[in-house]
């Protein structure tokens, strides 16, 4: 998902972060979804745009939005500040937990990314909604993790429920989180010497 | 999983005999992964006489990678292997990616593969339940409900079996539809199999849930509260025993839930025997979800979009979607890059993120306890593993 | 590629026999002969109709139709035959078999499968048999560091002592008990308190967690209910006066205790499902929990006899509340008296055409009356029942009632839960204890009051 190539033929709204925040071309909203706009580079979602809004304009310079649609949302936020970041949504938005960590390999790059998955269990308003908040981490060819430079804040302080998602992420890419308590391999196995595998240069054998 | 144990420094064990720190009261136990009461996965409890001090759980045994298979199969290739990590659930597992991949390709489903979707997930939560239903009673020491809920568990997949040709990895639903249409009859036989199975399972509060040595082992025990489910992250049936009315079927519906009546199961209590009671709850649910699907489902046209061979895939986007799995919200990050194959597929299976309540709640419970408050955090080893 | 046996040589294998038949005869010849020989020397020999029974005699009388009643008579008021056949281990380990076979059955039914189904093709009847045969030829394995000695000893001990609690119980009138003693009961506790020292032996000696967390769990558990045990029988020794358990049996010839003291009868089942580590309190055994328990290091053949043990012992609490609760082998004699021409000129068992000279007639039926005369007191009214109708129409009572007890003992499995080794003290401690002491005070209030008791009217 580099943003050398292949972007052409996708229209995008807004100016694209180093990450594809491009927004889907004709095809509407997902299919699943209540009765989309029928031209969502036009209309932003206010209720969404709104959010992302106020948690930029805190933050100006530092973080950015990435794409803004309908229930969902992204903020790109420099490692430096997210911690700062992941306070300020814990504390000023029904945000409340994390769903899910998903570290991302970007070799072309030479980054990692980190994205976190936030959801809202206590404010019925914001419950449909899903809040990326993505950071990125530099990466190393030869990793050597928890050891290297691959490291990034821990939020597990903010949201206590990505303590195992960023063990996770930290045995799968490397990442090693500062302020973990216990950054501990959890899926792999304890002798495990090679690659953390969900880099892109760790190959599928055989294939 | 490499144990920091503090070594006695001045006390030089011989090789090969301890492996821990000998203490007078502290006892290291574990639980698993061949231990009859662990699953795929390893417990490491220590004991100090018979309450658990610290219980740190070691998933990891049935990892499999798929999240790395996935980044080499293409779109379609990857749902036979994607539904792996927890096959009695393999309709809901599979359904983030599909709605994902349809978000990605933005393709139309047809009316009746929606109804279809939702009776084949529905049908799926009810096989997932009843098997986790019966190793909860094994967990137990409760032999009848390990042997009850596994039979009639039967009667679901012999409908799934009807439904897709496949008794428990079915790779039923696929991006534009579902794979094929239903039997002809199959809304009788669906009718009559699920009043039957409704019928079977309101009899397990005879002889399992009105037991009144089961509430009194299960209930204050394992007690999560509802500012601490939230602060955990927890999801499914362990939040919505602690209170929190939260079910991605009525918070963010997908397909056609928001045009099925789906009443969210929630109990106050947030404890082991809640944990236990609201999965069977949402079983009743999910057979009155089935019938209102039956009687609202159009009764033909097409279950399937063709997908449009595009060589170059789809574009550069990324999607994340959740439902509601049986184990709470499956959620699945989709990243493409306009290749055929996604660049990255995150799970976030429920069971994963209920996992970690596991040693938030074991800490300083009976070690009896165990089994009750593990078992009941719905947890599926092989789902957490991926 | 696998070969079964790759280096099979036929004559290897006739070696093999030839020397295997070769030290057969030899240790026999040179130690058996001789061991019998130096057996049947000092060995007390029985007097049966006046001659001395030798071994000559014997294989001689052993085809004889008329002196082989007799042999078989006093085989069976041998004590050899007591301790290892009919009211001891044999009958024991025989209601333990049966008492396994309707466990499984009886659990399937309850749970909607079959069951046992194929193994001897009448309803898995021989599913035993296979599964002892299985944990025969089973490898022994003994963890490492385990102390061997106690550790081999355990399992035997077990059963060993399970066979010294059957040993006590009375089967049937006329002395049918191994061990008649008039302190009974007090041996039955005295060997009931084994159990917990066997159990914890074994848990420690394995040098294992789980066995020792088990062991520990038993020890818990037993002790703390041999309590209520012990307190719950003493209202039915208030009111008979004995410990003799067949004087206690014979104090119910009218009524059984169970109705004067059903708060006794209750904590004495309770009791005993916990000592038998039966469903609701198997917690020593709990598989989600410890594994196994304190049976986790055990295989093959040692685990089976711990199973052997503990269904015998099974039986010998089911029988121990029949004697004390429920009457024993007090029922109606239904066993009709016997025909005088089948004791005088015997059954006359002969080919369908009537061939005289194939005709047997076997005299002298009536086997197990103590004297075989007492036929001719019945007849002339002397004597109301003979030894032997009482005896048959005794074991079948005792059996009905003890196989009433052991169905409801494995009842709970498939209803309940298991309960955890909190609640478990607490109900032993709290509750049973206090029950059973309203149970003595109730005995006790029966016994001043003047209605049941050795002064009682009744």
């Amino acid at each position: 998902m580099s943003s050398t190539d292949s972007k052409s033929d996708t229209s995008k709204e807004k100016p694209a972060p180093p990450k594809p925040a491009a927004e889907k071309p004709a095809p509407p909203k997902p299919a699943a979804e209540k009765p989309a706009p029928p031209k969502p580079e036009e209309t932003l979602p206010a209720f969404e745009k709104e959010l992302t809004d106020r948690i930029v304009n805190q933050f100006s310079g530092d973080a950015e939005v990435g794409y803004v649609k309908e229930n969902r949302t992204r903020i790109n936020v420099k490692k430096e500040k997210i911690l700062d970041v992941a306070k300020f949504i814990k504390d000023q938005t029904p945000f409340d937990h994390a769903e899910s960590v998903s570290g991302v390999d970007f070799p072309e790059d030479n980054e990692i990314e980190v994205v976190y998955h936030l959801g809202s269990y206590t404010d019925n308003r914001y419950s449909k909604q899903v809040l990326a908040l993505s950071t990125r981490a530099p990466r190393e060819d030869v990793p050597n993790p928890g050891n290297d430079s691959t490291k990034l804040p821990s939020l597990r302080d903010v949201f206590y429920s990505v303590e195992f998602h960023e063990r996770e992420c930290f045995e799968m890419l490397g990442v090693h989180f500062e302020g973990h308590p216990d950054n501990r391999r959890l899926l792999l196995p304890e002798d495990w010497a090679d690659l953390p595998p969900l880099r892109k240069d760790f190959k599928n054998k055989g294939r | 999983m490499t144990e920091q144990i503090p070594t006695d420094q001045t006390k030089e064990l011989p090789p090969g005999l301890q492996l821990e720190k000998v203490d007078d009261r502290i006892m290291t136990l574990n639980v698993g992964p061949q231990h009859p009461g662990s699953g795929h996965m390893r417990i490491i409890v220590r004991i100090d006489g018979d309450y658990i001090v610290d219980a740190d759980p070691d998933p990891g045994y049935v990892h499999r990678g798929e999240e790395k298979m996935a980044e080499v199969r293409n779109y379609l290739l990857n749902i036979p292997h994607l539904e792996r990590p927890v096959i009695h659930d393999s309709c809901n597992i599979l359904y983030p990616y599909v709605l994902g991949v349809e978000d990605l390709v933005g393709i139309e489903v047809p009316e009746r593969a929606k109804y279809v979707r939702v009776i084949a997930a529905e049908l799926n939560r009810c096989v997932y339940t009843q098997y986790w239903l019966a190793i909860y009673g094994i967990f137990l020491g409760h032999s009848t409900m390990f042997m009850w809920p596994a039979g009639d568990r039967e009667l679901m997949i012999d409908l799934l079996e009807k439904m897709t040709g496949a008794r428990v990895t079915h790779s039923y639903f696929i991006p534009g539809g579902v794979r094929n249409d239903i039997p002809a009859n199959f809304e009788d036989v669906c009718l009559r199999q699920v009043n039957y199975f409704e019928k079977r399972i309101k009899e397990y509060a005879d002889i399992f849930y009105d037991n009144p040595i089961l509430k009194a082992r299960t209930e204050d025990t394992g007690v999560l509260s509802s500012q601490d489910a939230i602060r955990l992250g927890t999801t499914g049936s362990v939040l919505r025993a602690s209170g929190i009315d939260y079910d991605v079927r009525v918070k963010e519906p997908y397909d056609v839930y928001e045009e099925l009546d789906v009443h969210t199961n929630v109990l106050k209590d947030g404890d082991s025997y809640a944990r236990s009671k609201i999965p069977w709850l949402d079983m009743l649910e999910s057979c009155n979800i089935i019938r209102q699907a039956l009687e609202k489902m159009p009764k033909s046209g097409s279950v399937r979009t063709k997908l449009k061979p595009n060589p170059k895939g789809v574009g550069n986007d990324e999607v994340y979607r959740r439902v509601e799995s049986g184990r709470g919200a499956a959620g699945m990050h989709i990243i493409s890059n306009g290749k055929p194959e996604p660049y990255r597929v995150k799970i976030s299976p429920g069971s994963f993120r209920n996992l970690i309540a596991l040693p938030y709640l074991l800490k300083g419970e009976k070690l009896g306890n165990m089994p009750a408050v593990y078992w009941s955090l719905n947890y599926w080893p092989v789902e957490a593993d991926r | 590629m696998s070969v079964i046996a790759p280096k099979f040589r036929l004559a290897y294998f006739l070696k093999s026999i030839i020397d295997n038949i070769f030290w057969a005869i030899i240790l026999v010849t040179l130690i058996g002969i001789p061991a019998i020989q130096i057996g049947l020397f000092y060995g007390d020999l029985p007097v049966i109709e006046g001659e001395l029974l030798t071994a000559f005699l014997a294989f001689t009388w052993l085809f004889n139709p008329a002196m082989a009643l007799p042999l078989v008579k006093s085989l069976i008021y041998s004590d050899l035959f007591r301790i290892a056949a009919f009211p001891g281990f044999g009958f024991a380990a025989l209601i333990a078999a049966g008492t396994i076979f309707v466990e499984r059955k009886m659990l399937a039914k309850l749970q909607l499968r079959v069951g046992p189904f194929y193994c001897g093709k009448i309803e898995g009847i021989l599913q035993l048999a296979g599964d002892g045969l299985k944990l025969i030829s089973k490898e022994i394995i003994i963890p490492a560091k385990a102390d061997k000695p106690i550790f081999w000893a355990a399992p035997v001990l077990f059963v060993a002592t399970a066979a010294a609690f059957v040993s006590l119980i009375p089967v049937a009138p006329g002395g049918w008990v191994v061990a008649d003693l008039d302190v009974g009961l007090l041996a039955v506790f005295a060997v009931i308190g084994f159990f917990p020292i066997i159990t914890v032996l074994s848990a420690w000696s394995a040098n294992s967690k789980y066995p020792f967390i088990g062991g520990i769990r038993a020890l818990h558990q037993m002790v703390s209910f041999e309590i209520p045990l012990i307190l719950s029988l003493l209202g039915v020794v208030i009111l008979t006066g004995t410990l003799n358990l067949s004087e206690i049996v014979e104090s119910q010839h009218n009524f059984p205790w169970i109705i004067f003291m059903p708060i006794g009868a209750i904590v004495f089942f309770t009791a005993m499902l916990a000592e038998l580590e039966r469903i609701p309190f198997d917690l020593p055994e709990a598989e989600s929990e410890i594994v196994a328990g304190w049976l986790t290091e055990f295989s093959g053949m040692m685990y089976g006899l711990v199973q052997l043990g503990s269904y015998v012992k099974l039986y010998a609490f089911a029988a121990l509340f029949v004697v004390i609760f429920l009457g024993g082998w007090t029922g109606p004699v239904f066993w009709p008296p016997l025909d005088e021409q089948i004791i005088t000129t015997g059954l006359e068992i002969s080919s369908y055409t009537g061939d005289p000279f194939l005709t047997v007639s076997t005299p002298g039926l009536p086997l197990f009356d103590a004297d075989p005369n007492e036929w001719i007191l019945q007849k002339q009214g002397e004597l109301q029942y003979t030894t032997g109708q009482l005896l048959i129409s005794g074991v079948v009572w005792f059996v009905l009632k003890t196989i009433a007890v052991i169905f409801f003992i494995l009842l709970p499995r498939g209803v309940f839960p298991r309960i955890r080794i909190d609640m478990l003290l607490h109900i032993g401690w709290y509750k049973l204890i206090g029950l059973s002491f309203v149970n003595i005070f109730i005995a006790l209030g029966l016994l001043y009051s003047g209605i049941l008791g050795p002064e009682g009217v009744f």
